[in-house]
């Protein structure tokens, strides 16, 4: 990322969606940026740290999102601008917050972004986060384009501080890693200075008494609403009284409008541009589907708007008693997964029962065929010297050995995928984070019910921070039964490797104060080993003897992410086959080094008719050279200390 | 004594290691003496426990060839096929027998040091001294206690791996990884009866021609072997310090094991060492390593000898030279003695192959 403070107001520049928010914040005059790095919202934190020491702000990657919207409402509630945001399973870490936030209200400007991500590319569920402005009360702005993404989060901060409550604002994906022409504004001369007047009965936030506090709630999304229509953050472009509107908002505006234009209906579609979703802008959708036929909705991942503007209808009647609905709810667009202009151009014309479609009949399953025969099968895995595929190497073994059958109670991170053929399957539950501890909890009180099954829970080091300190310690407290292994990689490395409260390093890159696992899990008063995972027996000797020993353990597998070694100098090892030693086809093994251990740099050669080392790929970490039963994956350099 | 074995699943099409899974792992029959280990990674071995963690998706192996808890060929087989190959007189009782002897070791360094009569001992030493064998592979108690393979070049070796802890070792292992290295020296092996067996069906593999420098099998008597983890557990229970250094079974009716530890000698009653015998021990009906070139066991009723069964020529010819070099004394066998033994291998015998047909049939 780079320091946005260096932008020139009035020159238009290309920003990604995630660092037009930055900005944004920047232009607001943010006091306080915290955040928990997740697809795909880290940018928009990594870039505001990068400008926090230009700017005179502080920038933090927090503990957790729950921990990092409490220090921005901190700020708040002093009277300066805060802002958190995360991914959209973040906004569920934060809920209870949110809910007594709601109600205690705050004073500087406080935006929560979630950036949700269809599809789930890099997620666990394709989760809807708008979900928590109708639970709550809040105000939500969805911008369509880099360009609103700063100018609607400068306006969120507005809003917020005009209400005195949290505005929602959320980006996509699509939206958050886009590139635009964005046309920096001015940044503020200046920041009031933070100030908590105690003595202020107006700067109480708390949420007692609840029921006239949650009187002033309601009345201050009514108050949003209104700021919101006289803002003008909703559009409507088309004819008077077209067949169809088209009610979008995110990047499913552009959708619509590139769907307009391929069905070639201008003259019969209106779109209706929705920047500011809830509450619900009554007035314009009133002026503007009393006069239309039917209603497409576009909006990603769940019919939030198209569920609530039909039950608004509803109340209606009159004008709007006739209207037909289209969208996620009638089948016109899919209920899973991100949405494309395609597809949204081929409900429009099915809605207008016009003769459409993106392309040729048959065409998809030609061309999946085709790629089928060109492409290389390619599975999500590990990289190249992951740690984390020695891990689970590791356990697979121990386990098998130790023959009970055990269960891993996986978490968030990298190693979610030892639930994949790269982790040898050996992830049996994975749900949120730090929920592998908690799930680990239970199942180890069981033995006394008969369930004599080992079990293990397996979280990465920034995960554990997050959420999984408090499942041990009620792990610890009620005397549950099972051994967490850490894979502490010294990263958060899925999320773009940023620093934890294990690395030291704060969020700007300057030294914090570095909290250990060690101590933190002795302090709890447990049993703590420490191994190398490129070790693969001492490994596999630890987490054996600590599954017969039984009790809960902590073992904690270190070494540092691959990706992350390859920038401090790579690893020490150039590996090689030797031709002499390995068998090939008469070895027996059935081609184990590339077919089970499944490292990308290790593959079967079919035309020397032995295994091989990719050179572009191999990172050199010699964990490899342990697994072949002839002794033939050698690794030169051998002696020199490992990294 | 050990329990009935489980029910084993219907096997898998083909054979090798799903089908070794399907028949022998899986049920909890393996017995550890590793004559599947050592020639593939599928297969692992750790703490007495053999363990396949994936599929290898070969539809044969030698794995499954050579193990003698396979349900094919089965031990009736196995046994018709060394009656017709060997040429020493037949035992119906113990198989082929040239010379069946009370013995015990003469040197000075074995007398109380290693186990009963030390003619296992003396007759590895001597192998490895005549140069008969390069190397002889012997269990022994390792660092943790866990039993395990040890490859032994000279006399030394042999005496650091003297008494047993009647638990699984997984020597054939060592015996497969010997023979995977660039030595073309003879291999001997003191194992079990199951050993013996599998250490014959590794010298018979088609597939195997590196196996044919076996070239010598003491075998040793066998009741029964025990399962490390739950002996452990036992022991522990009992607040017995370990590792154990030696476990013996006194003859009836001590009823007792009795265990040899750094802090001296410790007795457990057999009932509670009962549980912790291996499962698959129960399908055995050889008491004697029939397929061994010698067999060694305890002399009953007389304390500091063995009893020793020699089997093959090659077995004759170590054990002639152990008698013209005084390194064994030796009586005949009491005819009472004799009819103890016969009776309980023909009750072995008995027993494992009734526990055989059960694990067909079912």
């Amino acid at each position: 990322m780079s320091d946005l403070t260096r932008l020139t107001p009035g020159v238009a520049v290309l920003l990604q969606g995630n660092q037009a928010l930055a900005r944004g914040a920047l232009e607001a005059g943010v006091a306080l940026a915290a955040a928990y790095p997740g697809n795909p919202s880290s940018e928009i934190l990594e870039s505001l740290a990068d400008s926090a020491s230009s700017a005179g702000f502080h920038a933090e990657w927090s503990a957790n999102e729950k921990v990092a919207l409490e220090s921005a409402a901190a700020v708040s509630f002093a009277g300066v601008r805060g802002l958190a945001s995360m991914k959209q399973n973040g906004v569920n870490v934060c809920l209870d917050f949110i809910h007594n936030l709601a109600i205690s209200g705050c004073r500087g400007g406080l935006v929560l972004v979630t950036c949700d991500d269809p599809s789930g590319v890099s997620s666990t569920n394709e989760e809807d986060a708008r979900f928590v402005a109708r639970l709550a009360d809040l105000p939500l702005i969805e911008p369509a384009t880099p360009a609103q993404c700063l100018a609607l989060m400068k306006y969120a901060f507005e809003l917020s501080e005009a209400i005195g409550q949290l505005v929602v604002l959320r980006s996509l994906s699509r939206l958050s890693h886009t590139r635009a022409a964005v046309t920096p504004g001015a940044l503020p001369a200046g920041r009031p200075r933070p100030h908590w007047d105690p003595a202020d009965p107006a700067q109480r936030w708390a949420t007692l008494p609840v029921v006239p506090r949650h009187r002033v709630m309601k009345q201050k999304l009514q108050q949003a609403g209104q700021l919101m229509a006289q803002a003008g953050l909703n559009q409507y472009q088309g004819p008077e009284r077209p067949e169809l509107v088209i009610v979008a908002s995110g990047s499913s505006v552009l959708y619509a409008r590139e769907a307009i234009g391929l069905v070639d209906a201008a003259a019969r579609v209106g779109l209706l541009s929705l920047a500011g979703t809830w509450p619900l802008p009554a007035e314009i959708l009133a002026q503007r589907l009393a006069n239309a036929g039917a209603v497409l909705f576009a909006e990603e991942i769940d019919p939030f708007i198209e569920t609530e503007v039909k039950a608004w209808a509803a109340q209606q009647g009159g004008a709007l008693a006739g209207l037909s609905f289209h969208g996620k709810a009638d089948g016109s667009l899919p209920e899973v997964g991100e949405l494309t202009p395609g597809l949204v151009a081929a409900a429009l014309a099915d809605s207008l029962g016009s003769p459409w479609r993106s392309v040729e009949a048959g065409y998809l399953e030609r061309a999946r065929a085709t790629v089928e025969t060109l492409a290389p099968v390619r599975e999500v895995g590990f990289c190249p010297g992951c740690p984390h595929r020695a891990s689970f190497w590791a356990i697979k073994q121990a386990l098998a050995v130790d023959g009970r059958q055990g269960i891993v109670s996986g978490d968030i991170g990298c190693y979610t995928m030892g639930h994949r053929p790269t982790g040898f399957q050996r992830v049996n539950s994975v749900h949120c984070m730090g929920s592998g501890l908690g799930v680990a909890s239970g199942l180890g009180q069981l033995k006394p019910q008969g369930f004599d099954q080992p079990v293990v829970a397996v979280v990465g080091d920034s995960t554990f921070y997050h959420a999984g300190l408090p499942a041990l310690v009620n792990a610890r407290w009620n005397q549950s039964d099972y051994l967490l292994i850490i894979l502490d990689n010294s990263a958060t490395a899925m999320t773009g490797f940023q620093p934890h409260p294990g690395t030291g390093l704060t969020a700007s890159g300057q030294a914090g104060q570095a909290v250990e696992l060690e101590k933190v899990c002795q302090a709890l008063g447990l049993a703590v080993e420490v191994a190398d995972p490129y070790d693969l027996e001492a490994t596999q000797a630890a987490i054996y003897n600590a599954v017969r020993q039984g009790g809960l353990k902590v073992l904690i597998l270190r070494r540092v992410c691959a990706l992350v070694q390859g920038r401090r100098g790579g690893h020490p090892f150039k590996m090689r086959i030797d031709p002499a030693k390995c068998r090939g086809e008469s070895c027996g093994c059935n081609r184990f080094c590339s077919r089970v251990f499944r490292c990308p740099g290790l593959y079967y050669d079919e035309k020397a008719g032995r295994a091989a080392i990719d050179e572009v790929v191999c990172v050199g970490c010699g964990v490899c050279r342990q697994i072949c039963p002839a002794g033939a994956i050698l690794a030169e350099g051998e002696g020199e200390a490992a990294a | 004594m050990a329990s009935s074995p489980a029910v084993a699943p219907a096997p898998p099409p083909g054979g090798g290691l799903a089908r070794l899974r399907a028949e022998v792992l899986d049920p909890g029959l393996c017995v550890a003496c590793g004559a599947c280990l050592g020639i593939c990674p599928h297969l692992i071995f750790h703490d007495g426990r053999v363990a396949a963690p994936d599929a290898c998706g070969l539809d044969s192996g030698r794995c499954l060839d050579l193990c003698p808890q396979a349900i094919a060929p089965g031990p009736e087989a196995r046994r018709q096929e060394l009656a017709q190959a060997s040429d020493a007189p037949w035992w119906p009782e113990l198989g082929p027998v040239r010379q069946a002897v009370w013995a015990r070791a003469t040197a000075a360094d074995l007398v109380g040091q290693v186990q009963y009569g030390g003619v296992v001992s003396t007759l590895a030493a001597l192998a490895l001294e005549l140069g008969l064998v390069g190397e002889m592979v012997l269990t022994q108690a390792g660092l943790d206690g866990a039993p395990e393979g040890a490859r032994v070049t000279d006399r030394a070796g042999v005496l650091a791996a003297g008494g047993s802890i009647y638990a699984a070792g997984a020597g054939l292992m060592q015996v497969n990884q010997a023979l995977a290295s660039d030595e073309s020296h003879p291999l001997g092996l003191v194992g079990l009866p199951c050993q013996a067996w599998g250490a014959r069906a590794l010298r018979a593999h088609p597939n195997y021609p590196a196996a044919r420098r076996l070239q010598l099998v003491i075998g040793l008597f066998c009741t029964l072997n025990l399962d490390l983890r739950r002996l452990r557990a036992v022991l522990d229970q009992a607040g017995v310090d370990q590792p154990i250094l030696r476990a013996d079974f006194p003859p009836p009716p001590a009823g007792v094991l009795e265990l040899t530890l750094p802090g001296g000698l410790r007795q457990i009653p057999l009932d509670d060492i009962r549980p912790t015998v291996l499962a698959g021990c129960a399908l055995c009906p050889d008491l004697s390593a029939e397929a061994a070139d010698l067999s060694v066991g305890a002399a009953e009723g007389q304390a500091g000898w063995n009893t020793v069964l020699v089997r093959s020529a090659v077995g004759e010819k170590l054990w002639a030279e152990a008698l013209a070099r005084g390194l064994v004394e030796i009586q005949p066998l009491p005819e009472e003695t004799r009819g103890h033994l016969l009776g309980a291998a023909q009750a072995k015998r008995q027993r494992g192959l009734m526990a055989g047909k059960e694990r067909r049939h079912v």
